[in-house]
């Protein structure tokens, strides 16, 4: 075993250096390369709720936030106008999460009123802020709180995709924002 | 000295309908003005039209009011570094002959702390400030924004 070690070491540190090599931390101007997606649990209005509780369904997750008037209410449209297209069957297949990338102001309670406009099923997760940044460098959502003179206080740069993960957790495909409705179905229908 | 005075009188009122007319409210035609539905509790909803100059002089929007939120801005959305950006802007040219349109993705009038929840079916009252100091008085539907079957850029 002893000898074979080094043969094991090079690939494993060279592994470590092309890792450390596209590694940005911290660099919030910068989308993560390739993002691994993966499960995390955040809160819900109604309790914690984990990606692996929806194994099973292809999961759409939106990184946003409630303050937001257009883009976000755009996206959120788009995607609750998809769902109504889905047979029942598929229907029960699918989840949507509204992941806020603004913890500060926006509760469960906030977000679940806001994402019940737009599907009865979706769900508005939030977490502290360090949770929130975790998840959403994992799936390449970028974002930051920007000062403003606006009366709505500070603004939220955000990324405007839809991460599509299949019902094994794995992110499956990237919509960005403003997708039309067909290619939402699509994405839906082939992560399943 | 009456055929003089209703000449200077006429010759007044002339000037003055030229000057109505040269202004930006007079200048500036306004369609398809609606405000976005928003979820109940929303802190803020966006209005959006077009503007359409149909005079020969550049004007701009620097401002507008509406009873339906403690603050209106104008605002305006850019795509950088990968991220939607919102930012609030001084003033929204519309050069002469040319139709600036506020839209989705685009510019619009945020409407901030809406002092009730918007409607379908309601009406926002908004007054437009164009930068020569004209308003305009525009009334913009509450519309629920449904579903684009094609892409919007």
């Amino acid at each position: 075993m002893k000898k074979y070690l080094p043969y094991l070491l090079i690939p494993a540190l060279a592994g470590l250096v092309a890792v450390l090599w596209q590694w940005h931390p911290g660099d919030p101007l910068r989308l993560a390369g390739k993002p691994r997606g993966g499960d995390f649990t955040l809160q819900s209005a109604r309790g914690p709720v984990s990606l692996h509780d929806l194994r099973g369904r292809v999961a759409l997750i939106y990184f946003g936030y409630t303050s937001c008037p257009d883009i976000c209410p755009t996206n959120l449209a788009q995607i609750g106008a998809a769902l109504k297209r889905l047979t029942p069957q598929e229907r029960r297949n699918v989840a949507v999460l509204f992941v806020s990338v603004d913890p500060e102001r926006d509760t469960p309670q906030k977000l679940a009123r806001y994402t019940a406009f737009f599907d009865p099923a979706m769900i508005g997760l939030t977490g502290t802020p360090a949770q929130v940044a975790e998840v959403a460098h994992r799936y390449g959502a970028s974002y930051r709180k920007v000062k403003s003179d606006s009366a709505l206080g500070y603004l939220v740069d955000h990324s405007a995709f839809t991460y599509v993960v299949d019902g094994r957790g794995r992110l499956c495909e990237t919509l960005p924002h403003a997708a039309p409705i067909d290619q939402i179905l699509g994405a839906i229908r082939r992560c399943h | 000295m009456f055929p003089t005075r209703s000449l200077i009188l006429t010759l007044a009122a002339t000037l003055t309908c030229t000057q109505a007319l040269a202004d930006a409210a007079g200048d500036v035609q306004v369609t398809t003005p609606y405000a976005r539905q928003v979820p109940p509790g929303a802190v803020a909803s966006a209005a959006f039209m077009e503007l359409n100059n149909r005079g020969h002089e550049d004007h701009a929007l620097v401002a507008a009011a509406s009873p339906a939120a403690e603050v209106v801005e104008l605002h305006e959305h850019v795509m950088k570094d990968g991220m939607m950006q919102m930012r609030p802007v001084p003033r929204i040219g519309i050069p002469a002959g040319a139709t600036t349109r506020l839209q989705p993705g685009g510019y619009h009038v945020m409407l901030i702390h809406l002092r009730q929840d918007l409607a379908s079916g309601q009406t926002v009252p908004l007054t437009l400030t164009f930068e020569d100091g004209s308003k305009k008085a525009v009334e913009a539907p509450v519309r629920r924004i449904g579903a684009m079957t094609k892409k919007m850029h």
